[in-house]
């Protein structure tokens, strides 16, 4: 069923939560299908379930029902453990507040999912280096985020997304802080990945993100209700 | 090897950490500060006290010496007790006499304390009468003058050797007092000899009686019985043996010797040093046990200082534990890097007290008398006060570290 060319595979994904002493379907029976070096976009009002969506495909909680496969491998019912490794090695994560630490200089947070993933790189620092070049931050490397505009953080943050050469790269609002002229860098930049065999998703609530995408998912009550490729 | 790198990592992280919050850091850690530098400090204090008690029980004669103290007569002899002249100067002369074994045997004719007058002064000290031996026992050695001799003694003379007490507070300090003469109950002495004092230490007072036998006067002891007593009574008596091997043999031919002048009454015991041993010993451990103890306490009330601050670190960094968990962190990295957090605030705690206590301990130096050859640094106490406080340190880090590991990165990073 699934392909080499197949990023994830998911089939009637169910994820509900008890809210005191209501079910809440958050995901409510979702079939979707994510190719190679696809670039999608997920849009829906807040409480449609894009968030559960994007915490699922990122290995960060695990759907209460329903079938899932990840490179071909079912991701059904794995544990934390394997949930962590998959996070640290095969997914990268932007967000819309960067979630850079503070108190580590850029390259440190560069480097951070290094130490995590285990890699057993001998030239971390240069890895470093090279994403951070590759965002056109490198001459920050050694300052603190603190010292850097909004642009420019999330700049740091999609390198620190890079840096364990991931297969997917989940994007929560990545320009939901940023003034228009930075959102077309970081679109721009987020489009040119897609040509280093990097598949993307983000969730928006921008129209104009949204047509940076060449998929355009749109959410609501837990389903899929448009899927516009 | 994989754990060796978590370490590396949270102790690294740890120490960033504590740097970066250097007040917060500091106020934590001054529960173990203050527990290891009170438990060292504590410990060197007393170990000087104790060495200092241990130095003053060698000094006086040591295991090797014996003292013989009247007592009353047993029930069997209760009828005819009277017929024994109690310990008296002929029980000194018997045992001179015919026991070899004894080094040294003087009589103690105990004055207790009294007033010593001289220039208008009126300083309060003890006083003892007896013989030449006594310098043998005691093993004093003099600043100036000589102790009693044989001819004071058969001549009662109305002489006295002093302490240092009596020699620099009833004298002022004029260093030299030999030919001097004080009163005592009326009675005129002429200073022959003047004590080295025993103590030493703080704040310009080193000549001050801190010692009790800084504080002890001797007169010859027929001079004490003929001026004050009125017969040859003396209150106990002091026997040095000659070896170890020698006591049990000196113990049974002192008790022939006393048997036979006490016509068969056993009006008297022998008693060894050996209690004085044990009850050293007691002190020492019921010291250690109730300052360790003590200590211990202190050092959890820093541990809970730790943990406190420890949760407030976890609960202020929650944004910080989820950014980790997202990109790959697993609970036990989350873990390790809190727990290294903790350890690595209580070794600095240790170390802090450590520097602490020695600064404590070299001001104490000043203050508390010192015996020979005691270190005042108490180097089995510093060990094991680090070694605790970073226990503590691992122990109180535990739960906080795993309330950090446990949080769920989606909750963690909706976090505000």
């Amino acid at each position: 069923m699934s392909d080499s060319c197949t990023v994830f595979e998911l089939q009637d994904i169910r994820r509900t939560y008890q809210v005191g002493s209501e079910l809440v379907h958050a995901i409510d029976g979702l079939d979707l299908q994510i190719q190679d070096r696809e670039f999608i976009a997920v849009i829906g009002t807040s409480g449609s379930g894009k968030s559960t969506l994007m915490h699922t495909l990122g290995f960060m909680d695990s759907p209460t029902s329903g079938q899932m496969s990840f490179e071909g491998e079912d991701v059904s019912n794995i544990g934390r453990g394997t949930r962590a490794r998959l996070r640290s090695t095969r997914i990268g994560f932007v967000f819309q507040s960067y979630n850079l630490l503070p108190k580590l200089s850029v390259l440190d947070n560069v480097l951070l999912p290094l130490i995590y993933g285990r890699q057993n790189s001998t030239n971390k620092r240069e890895l470093g280096y090279s994403v951070l070049k590759r965002v056109g931050m490198e001459h920050r490397a050694s300052h603190r985020p603190s010292q850097l505009s909004g642009g420019e953080r999330q700049r740091v943050a999609i390198a620190r997304s890079l840096v364990n050469k991931p297969r997917l790269i989940l994007a929560d609002e990545p320009t939901g802080n940023l003034d228009t002229k930075n959102r077309a860098r970081i679109m721009d930049l987020f489009g040119s990945l897609l040509d280093e065999g990097i598949t993307l998703a983000l969730v928006t609530h921008d129209d104009v993100v949204a047509q940076y995408a060449q998929r355009r998912i749109r959410m609501q009550d837990g389903k899929i209700v448009d899927d516009d490729r | 090897m994989n754990l060796i790198v978590d370490i590396y990592a949270g102790a690294s992280n740890g120490l960033r950490e504590v740097w970066s919050n250097k007040v917060r850091t500091l106020l934590s850690m001054s529960g173990i500060i203050l527990g290891v530098a009170a438990l060292v400090a504590m410990v060197g204090i007393v170990q000087g006290m104790l060495g200092n008690m241990r130095a003053s029980f060698e000094r006086s004669g040591g295991v090797l010496r014996l003292e013989v103290y009247p007592r009353e007569a047993p029930e069997s002899q209760q009828h005819i007790a009277g017929i024994s002249p109690g310990m008296t100067w002929r029980d000194i002369v018997a045992i001179e006499k015919a026991i070899p074994l004894a080094d040294y045997v003087t009589p103690i004719v105990d004055m207790g304390w009294e007033s010593f007058i001289a220039n208008g002064r009126r300083e309060r000290a003890m006083l003892h009468g007896v013989t030449p031996d006594l310098v043998g026992i005691k093993n004093r050695k003099l600043d100036y003058g000589r102790f009693i001799a044989d001819s004071d003694v058969n001549a009662k003379s109305p002489v006295i050797v002093v302490g240092s007490y009596i020699a620099d507070d009833l004298f002022r300090n004029i260093g030299n007092v030999v030919g001097q003469q004080l009163r005592v109950r009326r009675q005129v002495y002429t200073i022959i000899g003047q004590f080295e004092p025993t103590a030493t230490g703080g704040f310009g007072r080193s000549r001050r009686g801190w010692n009790y036998e800084d504080r002890m006067n001797y007169i010859p002891a027929t001079t004490a019985m003929s001026r004050y007593k009125g017969d040859d009574g003396v209150n106990r008596i002091e026997i040095l043996a000659s070896s170890v091997e020698a006591m049990p043999d000196l113990m049974s031919q002192i008790n022939n010797t006393l048997t036979q002048t006490h016509r068969g009454i056993q009006d008297f015991e022998i008693r060894t040093q050996d209690e004085q041993m044990q009850e050293l010993k007691k002190l020492e451990n019921s010291f250690t046990y109730s300052l360790g103890g003590i200590a211990g306490i202190s050092l959890i009330v820093g541990g809970i200082g730790i943990m406190n601050v420890m949760l407030a670190s976890v609960s202020e960094r929650i944004r910080e534990i989820g950014v980790r968990k997202a990109i790959g962190a697993r609970g036990h990295d989350i873990f390790i890097q809190f727990l290294a957090e903790a350890v690595v605030i209580s070794i600095l705690g240790g170390i802090l007290g450590l520097i602490a206590s020695v600064g404590l301990l070299t001001l104490a130096q000043d203050l508390i008398p010192k015996g020979e050859n005691i270190s005042n640094m108490p180097v089995t106490a510093m060990f094991y006060g680090f070694l605790f406080s970073s226990l503590i340190g691992l122990a109180s880090g535990i739960y906080p570290a795993m309330r950090a590991s446990r949080l769920d990165p989606i909750d963690a990073l909706r976090y505000e």
